[in-house]
């Protein structure tokens, strides 16, 4: 079975990096995995998004077919991906930044105020890896350690912004609990 | 008895130029080649051979050469200067080009190796037209200059002005060395040889982009005797082309 | 995990590239973002050619000397570089040339497209000649046909081009990046380091002669000829008892294999025939295959450039249909589906 992703946002808001890491654990986990990023011409605030592909078959059909998960991070991308969102999916909505509205019935909504938490947690580049933690406890197949591994994969080096985003991550995991959803 | 003169090494045996009577061309590859023997290059260089008059020097040469597509001959020549160094050789590499390959198709390349700083050598031979294809206007023509494409002679209004090569590749921050000589007289053919041989040593020590324009005569292409081509040269086109070194890295 | 770009990239270091010359362009600057600091490491060369003219030709006075030699570039920069191949033809010049390719005619767009296929298997350039094509479909086969590709045009002194489109140049996969397989080519017999201790040599495409330059030609198709007989590559993806097969190249030929799959699990009997060489093309092979199924259909991402390979090659009898891509993002399988769908029901209506 095939799971498609598609993360969006604006430029800035560390598309790209989560869609990086998200392959990433995926790869971990041993699955075959595609990651596809928009590229070209890039604005500062333009729009970004990337498609994660994962199986545990060889990966043939790739790039913007529906979408099992949509993550949102501003209204640009939640107005533009929601139609990719399959039947029954889900869309995680950073509701600091988009209007929590449900134009289809055929699928779910998370609304989070995915911003305001990060700017909270003291550091509003995090925000990627809440929207990120919200989307791993709905996949519900993904252990820590690879997550943490893909973390360093990706980051490297950078051992604060390890934690700092690792504790973002956390957060929005634990995000539906709390929420009771 | 006493040797006075013999033909260069580097020019093959039993070679017989291609070039019209009168041409300067020949001149100017003597004085390439006995330049090449004397700082002991000929065994390590590779020739970079250009599209125009000269576009079989090849033939003449005992050289290793390469041809480059017409007006490429300069990014050619960086291409086996750096591979050569990345498999830890320096070999000596020059180009012989016209002022249409070196100046006008490809003076977007001329330029960059200047400016790169490319340590390669570039020779220019200026006869103010493109001489092959029997003496079209070139980028070079100076105002006022007949050719089958400017009938009634270049002018500013619709051809636009000729370029001073050597002025530009001296404003070039890689240059080491930038000339223009002469072959009309003894004198000035003694003074071409020195650039030539000034440009050569420059690239040996490993100095930058080295460059040397030699104005050229065509009697063909001009309608004039070999003579009044070389009077030519002398009286007008030094005018428009004045000779001179316009960069030495080392007086600079 | 590796980009499709950075793939190529490591590949190229791997099987010993040393020298590198490119000029910015979407989608496959990163390979030359990442050769840059690489090969400074590694005292390798690499230079920002002022266009693309002069990288080709940078890369053809490299590859003189018997350097290992690439540059990459896409399509509409593809096209500046004609005269060079040519040229490199003639010279029998080797260096491997990355076309990552992007949606045109003139500009176009940085999309994803297949639509250079006549160009690099036909070439732009003026005069008889041939160029290698590789062409992959998953990044997995970037790496292993960088390699090959390099071994290629040092074997036949050819230019060799990796053809990948735009999605597989910035997508990532899961890859392993073994050691390059092939073995090395003794080239000491042609290459320019100096006229020393032997006769010098020249590099030229020029010839004056008749005659010579007739028998020059006739020499690159016997070799031509040697590498239609020698390397053509393809893969077949379920073909032996299919009633229809798909013929399809690079992405194309991935995304046709999930077609196939579906119309299996449905019980069409489909398979896939996927050139790996574009040219030589596998034209043989997809002959012997039409005398036993007869109903073929292309799928591309260009408005149909292998289709007249596809046709030339089938037998006389069998049927050829064509479904062409749009460029650049396309809305899944769905929608191919229900184009073939439309074939297959007038197929079996006219008992094709």
């Amino acid at each position: 079975m095939i799971k498609n992703i598609i993360i969006s946002g604006s430029g800035g808001q560390g598309i790209l990096s989560i869609g990086t890491i998200l392959a990433n654990i995926a790869l971990f986990s041993d699955k075959f995995v595609s990651y596809c990023p928009c590229y070209g011409a890039q604005m500062r605030g333009g729009a970004v998004n990337c498609e994660v592909s994962f199986s545990d078959e060889e990966l043939l059909c790739i790039q913007k077919e529906k979408a099992k998960f949509v993550i949102a991070l501003n209204q640009a991308s939640f107005d533009k991906f929601i139609s990719k969102v399959e039947k029954n999916g889900t869309i995680i909505a950073n509701s600091t930044l988009i209007k929590p509205q449900k134009p289809r019935e055929d699928i779910s909504y998370i609304f989070a105020p995915i911003t305001q938490e990060a700017i909270k947690l003291g550091n509003i580049k995090t925000a990627n890896s809440i929207a990120l933690g919200i989307l791993l406890n709905l996949l519900d197949e993904f252990s820590m350690e690879n997550t943490k591994k893909a973390y360093e994969k990706v980051l490297k080096t950078k051992k604060d912004l390890i934690e700092k985003n690792i504790e973002a991550l956390l957060l929005g995991f634990n995000f539906l609990k709390k929420e009771g959803n | 008895m006493q040797t006075i003169f013999e033909t260069p090494k580097t020019i093959k045996e039993n070679s017989r130029f291609s070039f019209c009577p009168g041409c300067d061309h020949g001149v100017a590859i003597k004085l390439v080649a006995q330049v090449l023997d004397e700082l002991g290059l000929q065994e390590n260089t590779i020739l970079v051979a250009s599209s125009g008059c000269s576009v079989n020097l090849y033939d003449y040469l005992e050289l290793d050469c390469i041809e480059a597509p017409h007006g490429r001959a300069c990014a050619v020549a960086t291409g086996i200067k750096r591979a050569h160094k990345v498999q830890g050789k320096e070999k000596f590499v020059f180009t012989y080009q016209g002022d249409g390959d070196f100046a006008s198709i490809g003076l977007g390349e001329s330029l960059h190796s200047a400016l790169r700083g490319e340590n390669i050598t570039a020779i220019c031979i200026n006869n103010t037209n493109f001489g092959m294809t029997g003496g079209q206007m070139g980028p070079t023509s100076v105002l006022g200059q007949i050719t089958s494409t400017s009938p009634q002679g270049r002018n500013k209004e619709t051809h636009g002005f000729p370029i001073k090569t050597a002025e530009h590749i001296a404003l070039c921050d890689g240059t080491s060395f930038s000339a223009r000589v002469a072959l009309f007289d003894v004198k000035n053919i003694l003074k071409a040889k020195n650039a030539i041989k000034k440009a050569f040593e420059y690239q040996k020590q490993g100095l930058g982009f080295s460059f040397v324009e030699i104005l050229a005569s065509c009697p063909t292409n001009w309608r004039l005797s070999p003579l009044e081509s070389h009077n030519k040269i002398e009286n007008e086109l030094t005018k428009t082309y004045p000779l001179g070194i316009f960069k030495d890295i080392k007086n600079d | 995990m590796l980009k499709g770009n950075i793939a190529i990239a490591k590949a190229a270091l791997k099987c010993g590239c040393s020298c590198y010359f490119g000029y910015p362009i979407t989608p496959q600057t990163e390979i030359g973002e990442y050769l840059s600091s690489e090969m400074q490491e590694k005292n390798l060369a690499f230079v920002c050619a002022e266009s693309e003219l002069a990288a080709i030709n940078m890369a053809l006075g490299a590859a003189s000397s018997g350097a290992k030699v690439m540059v990459s570039s896409s399509s509409c920069a593809i096209s500046l570089m004609q005269e060079t191949l040519s040229y490199a033809s003639s010279d029998e010049i080797p260096f491997v040339l990355i076309n990552i390719m992007r949606a045109g005619p003139g500009q176009g767009y940085i999309f994803p497209s297949q639509a250079d296929y006549n160009q690099s298997t036909i070439g732009g350039g003026n005069g008889d000649y041939r160029i290698i094509t590789l062409s992959p479909s998953t990044v997995q086969e970037c790496i292993d046909l960088t390699y090959r590709a390099f071994y290629l045009s040092q074997k036949y002194r050819n230019p060799a081009i990796l053809l990948a489109d735009g999605l597989l140049g910035q997508m990532a996969q899961g890859v392993i990046l073994k050691e390059n397989p092939y073995p090395e080519i003794d080239n000491s017999s042609w290459i320019l380091n100096g006229a020393k201790n032997r006769p010098a040599r020249k590099i030229c495409s020029l010839e004056p002669n008749q005659e010579k330059l007739n028998s020059h030609i006739e020499k690159l198709f016997k070799k031509y000829k040697t590498i239609e007989e020698k390397e053509v590559l393809y893969e077949e993806y379920l073909c032996n008892d299919a009633d229809i097969i798909l013929t399809a190249f690079g992405t194309m030929g991935r995304y046709s294999k999930a077609i196939c799959n579906y119309y299996r699990k449905n019980g069409v009997k489909m398979g896939l025939f996927r050139p790996i060489t574009l040219y030589p093309f596998p034209n043989k092979r997809l002959n012997e295959l039409s005398q036993k199924t007869k109903f073929f259909i292309d799928i591309e991402m260009n408005m149909g450039q292998m289709l007249k390979d596809v046709k030339l090659a089938l037998a006389k009898d069998a049927t050829c249909k064509f479904i062409k891509k749009p460029i650049g993002d396309w809305s899944g399988q769905e929608e191919t589906i229900a184009e073939i769908d439309e074939i297959l029901k007038e197929k079996y209506a006219n008992n094709i």
